[in-house]
């Protein structure tokens, strides 16, 4: 029998015998269920509403420093403090692609991430100095 | 007061937006008018971004009267035009298709839907972007611009090297510094209000989609369906580009279908081309979209062959204009400073290569099939589209769905090409990005499915 001929036989015959219908409610009745139950998930479990409740009541910089983690938030506006602005750095002590740097990256702009900086912060030890000539 | 500014300065977008739907539509009878805002606020964004690209390349700063000021030149022509020709602004009637018995389903999903967008706002709104890309890629890109007041003319040549991906398109990083410029300060936690905006968009459009060929409750149903995805919603929140992008693909490929049933108005395959160009503009694989829709447009007019009428054979090559002008500053940039993507080379799109790329394929297939059978991110919807698939399969070249099942046999087969010629390690590369890639497509998959289940759902 070739596949077509298998496909005809089996599964319309199986179609046909069945009331789509039912089986779309039923699908219907479990997406909900899911719905709700990662719904849920997400918010408690996950605890996604402690979050949400610590967040409701800051300020936009202390929203920047909740999602950036306090310490390091705090460091790098001493850093930007510490730096004149559009001095050059660079970033030691973590990897260039984990989520911290790039944050460092964007908080610390117009100051410039380059191979020859001015400063060297290193996040891992929250240090900043300044490169001697 | 940023908040007033900021809800003003969307609302004089979306007012620049309805004067270019306007200029290429003529009318908008075939629009609702929830959805001729929606699609004027992406169209408002997306030109604004673009003027904005185009003060780079003369050497312009940005403010926001400077960035208003050449629309009121279009706002004039809009006027006259209106005043001299114009039946008014008459949007498309109410579905002459009856609404249905089941009240009680319509409120649950009415009630299911809005609570999916107040979440959708509220997650957006709690927190500034702090997601990976939107800040290593997107955010950094327009905090340069709105402290410059400018794309600064350092940018291209060096600054830019020295962020990840260059070669992103500018649409939203260019569509934030406007809204930036507007509330006066660099507030990356207002700015993602467009987010649920495109979100809602969406939802909108894929809601007329089905209402025009179904009852309230079916489009309903489906809206539901695509909002409660959680995927979808989650990507409504965390500033990545994939809902812009996923939003003018899918209204351009409204417009291209809508214009394929009857291949007479060529404004509205101009809206098509229009939304397409910007789906372009907003991410690199929008390019993709432009290739598939570009195709499809082609394909027909060879099918339409017989019919003599100019506007079928014209159709093509207006279509590639249209999105080759509103991308040509875009890669005029790109190719006078050699900004190229360090992921994909398109050079490497030949048989040989593509040859010894096929042990890709497993690692692409396995992490699709992770991507299909994963409910914590799709729910039931890619079990449900293959229930479709199996069940109705006769109809899946029928011709009320043909093209959008052309449509997303394409964008399935293109993202399998660019994992196939890409660098980047492909478990690595599939795992990141399966899943965002599928949000592109989805609001088309849900079309598909409510043309595919029409028959079986009596609602």
């Amino acid at each position: 029998m070739s596949l077509k001929m298998w496909y005809k036989d089996k599964i319309h015959r199986h179609c046909e015998g069945r009331r789509p219908e039912a089986i779309l409610k039923i699908l219907f009745i479990v997406w909900v269920v899911l719905w709700i139950g990662f719904l849920a998930r997400e918010l408690f479990v996950k605890n996604n509403i402690r979050d949400y409740k610590n967040l409701l009541t800051r300020t936009l910089e202390g929203k920047h420093s909740y999602v950036t983690g306090d310490r390091l938030y705090d460091f790098l506006t001493y850093c930007k403090t510490t730096m004149p602005e559009n001095s050059a750095y660079n970033i030691i002590g973590m990897d260039e692609g984990a989520l911290e740097s790039r944050k460092a990256v964007y908080y610390l702009y117009p100051n410039v991430k380059t191979a020859d900086p001015d400063f060297i912060i290193d996040i891992s030890q929250y240090t900043i100095k300044r490169v001697e000539e | 007061m940023e908040l007033i500014s900021l809800i003003a300065t969307l609302m004089v977008a979306t007012f620049i937006g309805f004067n270019v739907l306007y200029i290429v539509l003529g009318k908008f009878d075939k629009l609702s008018f929830s959805e001729a805002v929606f699609i004027s606020f992406a169209l408002g964004l997306g030109t604004i971004s673009l003027e904005m690209l185009i003060f780079y390349l003369l050497g312009l700063t940005f403010s926001v009267p400077v960035i208003l000021i050449p629309w009121t030149i279009l706002v004039t022509i809009n006027v006259y035009r209106h005043m001299k020709y114009g039946d008014g602004f008459t949007f498309s009637e109410r579905s002459t298709i009856p609404k249905e018995k089941n009240r009680a389903l319509s409120i649950f999903l009415t009630c299911g839907i809005t609570l999916e967008v107040a979440y959708a706002f509220f997650r957006a709104l709690i927190k500034p972007i702090e997601a990976y890309d939107a800040v290593a890629i997107y955010a950094i890109k327009s905090k340069i611009f709105f402290l410059a007041k400018a794309i600064p003319q350092n940018y291209f040549p060096g600054l830019v090297h020295g962020f990840p991906h260059p070669d992103y398109p500018l649409n939203i990083p260019l569509s934030e510094t406007f809204l930036y410029l507007a509330m006066r300060n660099l507030n990356d936690q207002l700015v993602k209000l467009i987010f649920p905006l495109f979100f809602v968009g969406i939802l909108c459009i894929l809601y007329f989609a089905i209402r025009r060929f179904a009852s309230r409750a079916y489009a309903l149903l489906f809206t539901f369906l695509l909002a409660s995805i959680p995927m979808f919603n989650a990507y409504a929140a965390n500033a990545y580009q994939e809902l812009p992008l996923a939003f003018y693909y899918f209204a351009s490929a409204i417009f291209l279908f809508a214009w394929i049933k009857e291949k007479k108005d060529l404004h509205i395959l101009g809206l098509s081309a229009v939304l397409v160009a910007l789906a372009g503009w907003t991410k690199n694989e929008g390019m993709l979209y432009c290739v598939i829709n570009a195709s499809i447009v082609l394909f027909v007019s060879v099918l339409a062959r017989k019919d003599t009428s100019w506007k079928v054979t014209i159709a093509p090559v207006m279509y590639v204009f249209i999105i080759a002008l509103i991308l040509a500053p875009w890669i005029w940039v790109k190719q006078r400073f050699g900004i190229v993507n360090d992921e994909i080379n398109l050079f490497n799109l030949n048989p040989v290569y593509l040859f010894k790329q096929l042990y890709k394929m497993g690692p692409i297939l396995y992490e699709f099939q992770k991507q299909l059978f994963g409910p914590k991110k799709w729910i039931l919807l890619w079990p449900i589209a293959i229930y479709a698939a199996i069940f109705h399969s006769r109809k899946i070249f029928a011709p009320e769905q043909r093209y959008i099942s052309i449509s997303l046999i394409l964008a399935f087969c293109g993202y399998v090409l660019f994992y196939m010629v890409s660098y980047v390690d492909v478990v690595f590369f599939t795992s990141k990005t399966w899943g965002r890639f599928m949000l592109h497509f989805l609001p088309l998959v849900v079309l598909w499915l409510a043309h595919m289940l029409k028959e079986d759902i009596k609602i």
